[in-house]
């Protein structure tokens, strides 16, 4: 298992990725399952800046990144506001430009290109959110 | 990122290289403003050198063509889509709200 803890601002976001990257590659996703997984990622931590923590350099995001045979596991650590995935509506992706509402694109992202995504908080933990994506799926 | 703003008689070309994220959107937020400020309204984005695009760039874009379909004036069309970039134009429902080209010369000739 690999750990690393990234002040949670804007700027981090490129080296996070790059992190994430080349954990995805060892693991041998194809070069989709690697974006997908890329992206989902930023998706969470620009989440954990934007919501959680509510602005740049106000805390930090620890990410866990667990590798098995068949899957990669990232779990995304942060000490912010508790988020509540429920109040965030899914966004319809068929709505005309004109009146189409843009919250909760990220966590769309999330769930379409990942197959778990699991919100958690505790006091003592903080927010805790798991991505799970399989390979070949 | 980096962005190159070229201006031909018709229309702007944007050509950004690198990552396009919540660090990076608000840059190009800012030169798709000045544009529609000067009354640049025929944009073209050429993404071939994109790696990486998330939400926050694809809303950059959507709300800038919000504001020029509103207004009834010119729009922004993509170039050089790099196929994953493509692909969450896709997811996001967004790639009908834009026309995508597969190089500079047809996307300046449509304005």
């Amino acid at each position: 298992m690999e750990t690393k803890t990234f002040p949670a601002n804007y700027k981090n976001l490129a080296v996070i990725s790059k992190f994430i990257v080349v954990q995805a590659e060892d693991a041998g996703f194809s070069k989709s399952d690697v974006y997908a997984i890329q992206t989902a990622v930023d998706e969470a931590c620009s989440n954990i800046i934007d919501h959680a923590y509510g602005g740049e350099d106000i805390g930090e995001i620890k990410i866990k990144v667990n590798e098995s045979e068949d899957k990669i596991q990232i779990v995304l650590i942060d000490r912010g506001e508790p988020f509540v995935p429920e109040d965030i509506p899914e966004p319809d992706i068929t709505s005309p430009l004109e009146i189409r509402k843009e919250r909760g694109l990220g966590i769309f992202f999330m769930r379409k290109l990942m197959d778990e995504v699991i919100f958690n908080f505790s006091q003592s933990q903080g927010n805790t959110l798991t991505l799970v994506k399989f390979k070949g799926s | 990122m980096e962005l190159v703003v070229t201006e031909y008689v018709h229309c702007d070309l944007i050509e950004i290289n690198g990552r396009i994220d919540s660090y990076s959107a608000p840059q190009i937020e800012t030169v798709l403003n000045a544009l529609m400020v000067d009354n640049h309204y025929n944009i073209i984005v050429n993404l071939e050198d994109v790696i990486f695009l998330s939400s926050s760039g694809i809303l950059t874009f959507v709300n800038a063509q919000r504001k020029l379909k509103q207004q009834n004036k010119g729009e922004i069309v993509f170039v050089n889509v790099p196929e994953l970039v493509f692909g969450s134009f896709e997811l996001a429902g967004f790639h009908v709200v834009f026309k995508f080209f597969d190089d500079i010369t047809t996307a300046v000739s449509r304005f």
